[in-house]
């Protein structure tokens, strides 16, 4: 190697070295302050946004990204100097993609919590490595009842659980739906199965015949030999413990394969993809149970819808934008209140993501989806539950 | 007993119909390993972009803001509708053909004397490439797939029902299949085609252009998947980007079951996996159909390692 050479190679060293170390030094310390006194953090946004449930996936985008325009809009966000940040993660409703985007939110140094994620079996796997980093992580949508089950005092969700769920609709069929006997199927994921098992026993235990059970994969889309089976048991009703892309498929085979009796299924159905893509006609008269009353009875309902549509004038809130919105706020208020106590540029630290999750366990408030606090376990103490219908290819509820 | 036996009639129709789309995939699987010992693992793309196209191609001519008072036309009388459908099939096989004539261009003609095994990823990346590349230029969620197709239901035997729509697949799959079979055992082309999968090289110094048979063979698979895809997306009624992973998976399966390589080995493996499959939904449980559909591979493999209808050769190379 020659002078020259060796001269511009130890150069290069030199330059390297210089930016490892401006990275690392942003990036140990946690929150990074600009100017002022002014610190950006992050909150993730973990969803399906180009596989699976990619409808509510991107609901869920949309309301946490009303959510933080709010709080950075807030006073006490200015009074601070905190500016919240999103960064979406996409898990595509896979529970192997799920970890490695809660390992790459994990990673992140400037995080205060996670919002996410859309289905239980991503979630449950994801808040284990939320854990291990005292991150706190709110689910808008996760309804099996074990994600808050596992003694993880970092998690929490503000939808009802299936053990609500499934039993609301198990009763819902039979008394409000005049159901007798029932044909179950299940999409074989920790959501699908955990509601339909619920839904299945309460409607046993209410005097309901079970005419069959059986497993489908949340990926399928040929139910035609399903559907053949069902019809020979003359049900009056099939229900579906899953998600919509496959759901609204097996609602229009069902149609189309001769089956009179309505599909019936959890908060995974109530989406107007539901309706587009099993088509109107066959969509017309199916059921499904969500979460909460619906945004039009809601104290802030109609202050949301009207926010909602001035930033979004082309969407519609999909099942889980307000939940998203109440869930993102309810971090990013607990992350004002740990600043107060530990300061603004250790929040995102080791006591700050504590203080974190104690501010969550210990929040009390008026949300979108009405008013907000965590039992011990982590779970919402909004119990509520609304039967929707399809009629005339829209979603409303049951009067 | 009666009953019993309708659901039984019931669950072959199923099976012959997901099974007649099974071996219109299998055929461009079985076609490409005949001449070049390659797995296409890029085929099951060539579905899915084929039901895509066909679905543009279909909201397209039906859509009165771009073709006027044709959109009247293809969707009022029996005579349009078969006009319709047959633009849709062309164009759909013709544009994956020319797809998949360019991808053998330039993923797996530079790769051809290579390891084997570079192809073999090569396929992958391009099945990957086209999938993320209809994820982000098309759409990320499911697009429903208009009826515009009569679906009419007939009786055939007590409460079982053949739908017009599956008798449209079946019937335009046995005219295709009948018109591979045909051409591959009859014309020039198709014995450029047979000779190059028994000797490549020989068949080089006989005269025969085999860049020219590669890639004649490449536009016939695709265009074949593209047609399978199209029924898929009819049938089942959604188009998604990952729509052909599970089809092209089955489908090869199918190939291998018939004995890859040979084309009415295909067709066999197609319908019998797609009967399998849905005697298996229906009597077992639906979980359980891929489990008997493979294990049927499993042991067809066992007592005849060439596939059923393949012959049991040691090593080609």
């Amino acid at each position: 190697m020659s002078m020259g050479k060796a001269k511009r190679y130890v150069a290069l060293v030199a330059v390297l070295a210089v930016v490892a170390l401006v990275v690392t030094g942003c990036g140990g310390s946690g929150a990074s302050t600009a100017g002022s006194g002014k610190v950006t953090v992050d909150i993730g946004i973990g969803a399906p946004l180009t596989q699976g449930a990619t409808a509510l996936g991107q609901g869920m985008v949309r309301g946490a990204t009303l959510a933080i325009d709010d709080v950075n809009a807030s006073a006490d966000a200015k009074k601070l100097g905190i500016t919240f940040v999103g960064i979406q993660g996409d898990d595509q409703g896979d529970p192997t993609k799920g970890v490695n985007v809660a390992n790459q939110f994990a990673s992140d140094p400037k995080l205060v919590g996670v919002m996410g994620h859309l289905n239980s079996g991503v979630s449950i796997p994801a808040s284990a490595v939320y854990q291990r980093a005292n991150i706190v992580m709110i689910s808008p949508a996760s309804t099996n009842p074990q994600l808050t089950q596992l003694g993880r005092k970092n998690v929490f969700r503000v939808c009802t659980t299936d053990a609500v769920q499934g039993p609301v609709a198990a009763d819902d069929a039979i008394t409000k739906l005049g159901k007798k006997a029932v044909y179950v199927v299940d999409d074989s994921t920790p959501y699908g199965v955990g509601l339909a098992d619920n839904f299945q026993a309460e409607f046993k235990t209410k005097g309901g015949t079970i005419l069959g059970r059986d497993k489908t994969s949340d990926k399928d889309t040929d139910f035609k030999a399903l559907v053949t089976k069902i019809k020979a048991t003359k049900p009056d009703l099939v229900y579906y413990g899953g998600i919509y892309n496959a759901g609204a498929l097996l609602a229009k085979q069902l149609k189309d394969g001769g089956v009179t009796a309505p599909l019936m299924g959890g908060d995974g159905l109530y989406d107007p993809q539901f309706v587009v893509l099993a088509g109107a006609a066959n969509a017309n008269g199916d059921y499904a149970t969500s979460v909460g009353l619906p945004l039009e009875q809601l104290p802030q309902g109609q202050s949301f819808l009207k926010e909602f549509s001035a930033k979004y004038p082309n969407d519609k809130p999909a099942a889980y934008d307000a939940y998203s919105y109440d869930a993102a706020k309810v971090i990013m208020e607990s992350a004002l209140v740990a600043a107060k106590s530990v300061g603004a540029s250790s929040v995102t630290g080791t006591s700050g993501r504590q203080a974190i999750i104690a501010a969550v366990a210990a929040f009390h408030g008026a949300g979108i989806t009405g008013d907000i606090a965590f039992d011990k376990n982590g779970d919402t103490t909004n119990k509520a539950i609304t039967l929707y219908t399809v009629t005339n290819g829209v979603w409303g509820p049951v009067k | 007993m009666q009953a019993q036996l309708a659901t039984i009639v019931q669950q072959l129709i199923n099976g012959i119909t997901l099974g007649s789309m099974y071996a219109l995939v299998a055929l461009g699987y079985t076609l490409v390993y005949g001449i070049l010992l390659m797995i296409n693992f890029a085929h099951s793309e060539m579905f899915m972009v084929g039901a895509y196209v066909g679905l543009f191609t279909l909201t397209g001519l039906t859509n009165p803001h771009l073709v006027g008072g044709l959109a009247a036309f293809f969707k009022g009388s029996g005579f349009g509708l078969v006009i319709l459908f047959a633009l849709v099939f062309v164009v759909a096989m013709i544009a994956v053909g020319c797809l998949g004539m360019l991808v053998e261009r330039f993923a797996y003609r530079p790769l051809r004397n290579a390891p084997r095994l570079a192809p073999l990823i090569s396929a992958i990346g391009v099945s990957i490439f086209l999938q993320n590349a209809v994820l982000l230029w098309v759409n990320t969620m499911a697009l429903p797939f208009p009826q515009v197709f009569p679906v009419k239901e007939i009786t055939i035997y007590g409460s079982a029902q053949v739908s017009t729509l599956q008798i449209f697949i079946l019937v335009t799959v046995i005219i295709l299949l009948t018109a591979l079979d045909t051409f591959v055992a009859r014309t020039r082309m198709g014995k450029a085609m047979r000779a190059t999968s028994q000797d490549r090289e020989a068949a080089g110094l006989m005269g025969i252009d085999i860049n020219r048979v590669i890639t004649f063979t490449f536009f016939i698979g695709p265009a074949l998947g593209a047609v399978a895809g199209i029924f898929n997306g009819m049938y089942y009624g959604v188009v998604l980007w990952n729509m052909g992973f599970i089809p092209g998976i089955k489908s090869f399966t199918a190939a291998v079951l018939g004995g890859i390589g040979n084309l009415r080995g295909a067709i066999l493996g197609g319908f019998l996996l797609g009967i399998v499959e849905s005697l298996a939904s229906g009597f077992l449980s639906t979980g359980y159909k891929d489990v008997v559909a493979f294990i049927v591979l499993i042991l067809v493999l066992i007592f005849r390692p060439g596939g059923l209808l393949g012959e049991s050769v040691v090593e080609k190379v």
